[in-house]
């Protein structure tokens, strides 16, 4: 972003700008952050900021979005900001195993936030697939693949369910988690929805 | 003497109306609150092993409702409300703008809406009282009318009646998601930063003119309350497939109901993710239907199997 630019910003946030620029502003991501950080100065500035506050918190999130700008799933640990780029690049990599099945649909422009859930979520399942005695029944856990077959010595299912090779695994991951991705996009666009109307059907794009 | 015993009880009526307030009435000015006060909530968010921190903004600008919600962790992500349009604004995409009159993220927009509309899934209960974010709260539980859907917890500001947390439980508790507040600022006239909103233009409501009408599917059995809020075939993210789409909701909780040419690779006949989110799929003849939703798996396979083709 150009020094040009960023006096955009600042003059939004004081609200100097007229209509126009402002669409063109908003329409630029880059500057995204860049608003809320003069939004925080300004606040600091008149001195609205509670005490103890968020100032570190932003400034660790810039400093995380610079060092990372392919960040796509969401980090678990915040810690990391401080820590050397290596081992977030083995995190990457950890990651990008999935990551790029979501590159794919361009002709959505909503899916990176729900992709996140989408992924986060199956992962944690599939992590402790085999852990099926749990008494959790907030995590109940199945074999991801085939049928689900009763705890006991009835070995034929979970036999034939590892005949799956690793790309049938692989891609029933990939159906699973179109398929949360578009339930969770869908919760978006329906909302206009549901409030009125029950035979009255939005229509909203769906493709582009 | 008699002044003194009436200015008494003008003060002490206020604090005994809240006393006798039923639960649905509790409800029902929380939805009031939603949607006409100014004010401005720091709230966590906790699904599963993630905590997620956000600020919504919520006024009145020229009698209409404009909203803002900023995602504080991570690449920038926010979205704004003006009125009847909520635009996105995201870090890897350029901003786009639906019709809704809710930012989904935070509270359901069952909570800005008609209370009796939820009703039929759920009895409201009072529950205790306790302080959230510094203030005093009102508990109050929406416990389900059946098995088949989870419940809810909310507390409410005793003096703003707008919520302060709000949990989803299992049958047997579990906490499956939680949203609570931190802090609650509440405005005598809306901040700065929604009438920035309100002024700015923002990109036109994305092209509507393709989603089109599904196929006539009718369900041999819903569970009470449930009723179809969408219908329509359109193609998944990502693989393309083409599907037979169908929303069904009570008001809080939301199934995504999808019929399609089965894939080469067989879907699990159920999944539960940690937040609470359910899948299954059944097969039926060459094609799969697939339901999901933050419901119990076996809400979802039955309706999953009373789905039919009129």
């Amino acid at each position: 972003m150009d020094k040009l630019g960023q006096e955009w910003v600042s003059a939004a946030v004081d609200g100097e700008t007229d209509a126009q620029t402002m669409a063109e502003l908003s329409a630029d991501t880059h500057s995204h952050d860049k608003w809320h950080n003069y939004h925080m100065i300004g606040d600091a500035m008149r001195g609205e900021l509670p005490q103890n506050i968020v100032l570190d918190l932003s400034a660790s999130i810039a400093a995380a979005i610079e060092l990372e700008p392919a960040i796509v799933a969401p980090k678990h640990h915040a810690s990391n900001v401080a820590a050397p780029v290596t081992p977030q690049i083995a995190a990457n990599a950890q990651q990008s195993r999935v990551v790029p099945l979501f590159k794919q649909f361009g002709q959505y422009a909503i899916a990176a936030t729900v992709a996140m859930f989408a992924i986060v979520g199956v992962q944690n399942y599939n992590q402790s697939a085999d852990d099926a005695a749990s008494p959790s029944p907030v995590l109940i856990t199945r074999p991801l693949i085939g049928s689900a077959s009763p705890v006991s010595l009835q070995t034929g299912p979970v036999q034939q369910s590892q005949g799956y090779t690793n790309d049938q695994v692989n891609e029933q991951r990939r159906r699973i988690n179109t398929y949360i991705q578009d339930h969770m996009l869908q919760q978006r666009l329906n909302t206009g929805a549901v409030v009125e109307d029950n035979t009255e059907v939005i229509p909203v794009p769906v493709n582009q | 003497m008699r002044l003194i015993l009436l200015a008494l009880l003008a003060l002490v009526f206020p604090a005994t109306a809240q006393e006798d307030m039923p639960a649905k009435a509790w409800l029902e000015k929380m939805s009031q609150a939603l949607r006409e006060k100014e004010f401005k909530a720091s709230i966590i968010q906790l699904q599963a092993d993630h905590i997620r921190p956000l600020v919504y903004l919520h006024g009145k600008v020229n009698n209409q409702e404009v909203a803002f919600l900023e995602y504080l962790n991570g690449p920038p992500k926010n979205a704004v409300r003006v009125g009847n349009r909520v635009t996105f604004i995201e870090h890897d995409e350029p901003a786009y703008s639906i019709v809704s009159n809710h930012i989904q993220g935070v509270w359901p927009a069952a909570f800005s809406a008609n209370m009796a509309d939820l009703e039929v899934g759920y009895q409201f209960v009072l529950g205790g009282r306790t302080r959230i974010a510094g203030r005093p709260g009102q508990m109050i539980r929406l416990l389900p009318n059946d098995e088949f859907r989870y419940g809810f917890q909310i507390w409410l500001d005793m003096e703003t009646y707008l919520p302060l947390r709000y949990d989803m439980l299992t049958q047997d508790k579990q906490l499956l998601e939680q949203i609570m507040v931190i802090e609650l600022i509440e405005f005598s006239e809306p901040p700065a930063i929604l009438q920035e909103a309100y002024k700015q233009e923002w990109p036109a409501v994305i092209d509507q003119a393709e989603r089109q009408d599904g196929q006539n599917w009718q369900f041999a059995w819903l569970p009470a309350g449930f009723t179809v809020v969408v219908r329509d075939h359109h193609r998944l993210i990502g693989s393309h497939e083409a599907v037979e789409y169908i929303a069904l909701t009570d008001g809080l909780a939301n199934i995504s109901v999808y019929v399609a040419r089965a894939g080469a690779s067989p879907l699990p006949e159920e999944l539960i993710t940690r937040n609470g989110l359910s899948l299954v799929s059944e097969k039926v003849g060459n094609a799969e239907v697939v339901a999901v939703g933050k419901v119990p798996t076996q809400t979802l396979t039955r309706i999953a199997k009373s789905l039919t083709l009129e």
